[in-house]
């Protein structure tokens, strides 16, 4: 007996869950509470990864990814496509337009040997104009960055300050010295420096990983307050 | 064995989590915030905008970060809507950044008796990235065109006289990602106008730089960011409620982490575990 294909049985799921979702919004099942029980119900299958791998999980992935794609998709239609390109040809007689869609479609050539070179001249000029940019960033982004980094090793405004600026230079200085690869590191002030310059990486490394643990654990109680307190109602509280 | 213990050993540490932070959602303590130096700076440059410019709501982020960068959006939309303010919702990294401001906005207006058109406008999600906040930045009308109704954005009375960056007071970025080098390479960088970073806390210590250099005048790093931003505005919101559970979240991982250094150097000590000194 032939065994059904996976993506077949994933289809069917998803079919049968839109099928669910639509009968219960058409015949008023859920009620009003239907938003909030489709969300509780798409947390914890996602957060049943935490017990272990399982097809729940993976369901409810692909549903986020399809959803994302889906809403990115129309957006870019109505926002962008349609009013600063379709509009433009169709309505306003704007036809050069037109060339816009023929330049994109150079991208897609990729995928034929023949015409592959078409897809170089568009990349190409792509990355021209990001070097382009990119020029006009050293000088609005770094350039002042490196000027701020100039700082005072000593100002009577306030000794807090000034230990500040003596920390930050000695970072600098000894975090630059161990990424300089130019030549080995042998004599025993570079050696030092460099090795100085990972601790003090480190400790920064440190932050943040401290900061990345306060992004995650925020939207945690971003889901378990959902839970809680919209769908559990613990304690009556909404 | 050995490995039995270890599947169990990360599920205990999620459950932990999930108890250290659910008692707190659930249990009401006050939280007092100590509001820091960037998040006061940012504070003060919102109350600075003259009133014939308008505050650009940079709404660069998506779904997965409602919990940093929700609240933090709130709290700056509340801080205008309260004061005055005329600002414009933009986004032009994630589709549904604008439509999400849009969200808070819509609900926040009628408490402060604002309007949509007059008060604020969205200009909704713009593709084009870098060139786009260029061209941006030269002229808004010509750019932006439409609104996120599809109603041309001069049509709007907030609007009014509003015509490059030169005419915004403050952009305030609000994102997950590495959107600010863009404003601060083609807007700050040549017009000078003003920029604000609302990030999550995984960002803040690339903002810090840009905090350093003057390119920001001031940060908002996470949850904690926007609750210190509800602190100013003197409002107890969702933010100033959440940080019991995010201290207590993070008191517990501070106790894991000493916990597992301890048993790893012990298990060391044993020869269990495989140990070496750092060297460069």
């Amino acid at each position: 007996m032939n065994r059904m294909p996976a993506g077949l049985k994933a289809l069917i799921a998803l079919a049968a869950f839109a099928v669910v979702v639509y009968l219960g919004i058409r015949y008023r099942v859920f009620a009003a509470n239907l938003g909030i029980w489709l969300a509780a119900i798409c947390t914890l299958a996602i957060y049943s990864i935490l017990y272990r791998e399982n097809v729940v999980f993976r369901f409810f992935e692909h549903i986020f990814i399809g959803l994302a794609t889906g809403y990115s998709f129309y957006t870019i239609i109505t926002q962008v496509l349609q009013p600063k390109w379709w509009v433009p040809v169709a309505k306003e007689g704007k036809w050069y337009w037109v060339f816009a869609l023929l330049f994109s479609t150079m991208f897609y050539t990729v995928y034929s040997k023949r015409f592959s070179w078409m897809n170089r001249l568009a990349a190409g000029s792509f990355m021209g104009l990001s070097a382009g940019l990119g020029i006009v960033g050293f000088t609005t982004v770094l350039g002042p960055q490196m000027a701020a980094s100039f700082k005072p090793l000593w100002t009577s405004a306030s000794p807090y300050i000034a230990v500040n600026n003596i920390l930050f230079f000695i970072t600098l200085i000894t975090v630059m010295s161990y990424f300089f690869f130019s030549f080995e590191q042998r004599h025993p002030v570079v050696k030092g420096s460099a090795r100085l310059g990972r601790w003090l990486l480190m400790v920064a490394l440190g932050a943040i990983f401290g900061n990345t643990v306060m992004g995650r654990m925020s939207l945690l109680i971003d889901r378990l307050q959902f839970l809680l307190l919209q769908w559990l109602q613990v304690f009556g509280r909404h | 064995m050995e490995q039995s213990s270890q599947f169990w050993s990360r599920r205990i540490i999620w459950l932990l989590l999930a108890i250290a932070t659910g008692i707190f959602i659930v249990v009401k303590v006050k939280a007092v915030m100590y509001v820091s130096r960037p998040a006061l700076s940012l504070y003060e440059a919102v109350e600075r905008v003259p009133a014939d410019k308008i505050i650009v709501v940079s709404c660069n982020w998506e779904p997965g970060t409602r919990g940093e960068n929700g609240l933090q959006t709130e709290a700056l939309i509340r801080h205008c809507l309260r004061n005055g303010k005329h600002f414009a919702i933009f986004g032009w990294a994630y589709p549904a950044g604008p439509q999400l401001g849009q969200q808070i906005a819509e609900r926040l207006q009628g408490r402060y008796h604002r309007r949509y058109g007059t008060d604020w406008v969205n200009w909704g999600y713009k593709t084009g990235q870098n060139n786009m906040v260029r061209a941006w930045a030269q002229n808004i009308p010509g750019t932006i065109k439409e609104d996120i109704l599809h109603k041309p954005i001069t049509s709007y009375p907030v609007m009014r006289g509003i015509r490059s960056a030169r005419d915004v007071g403050l952009i305030l970025e609000i994102t997950p990602s590495d959107t600010l080098v863009t404003y601060v390479r083609f807007v700050y960088g040549i017009y000078g106008t003003p920029i604000g970073y609302a990030c999550t806390g995984v960002m803040a210590p690339e903002g810090f730089p840009y905090l350093d250099a003057g390119q920001i005048v001031g940060l908002l790093k996470g949850l904690a960011g926007a609750a210190e931003y509800e602190q100013l505005l003197h409002y107890r919101g969702e933010a100033l409620k959440r940080m019991p559970a995010q201290s207590s979240a993070h008191l517990l991982i501070i106790a894991l982490i000493v916990v597992g250094n301890v048993l790893y150097f012990r298990a060391r000590r044993r020869g269990e575990a495989p140990g070496r000194r750092l060297s460069t």
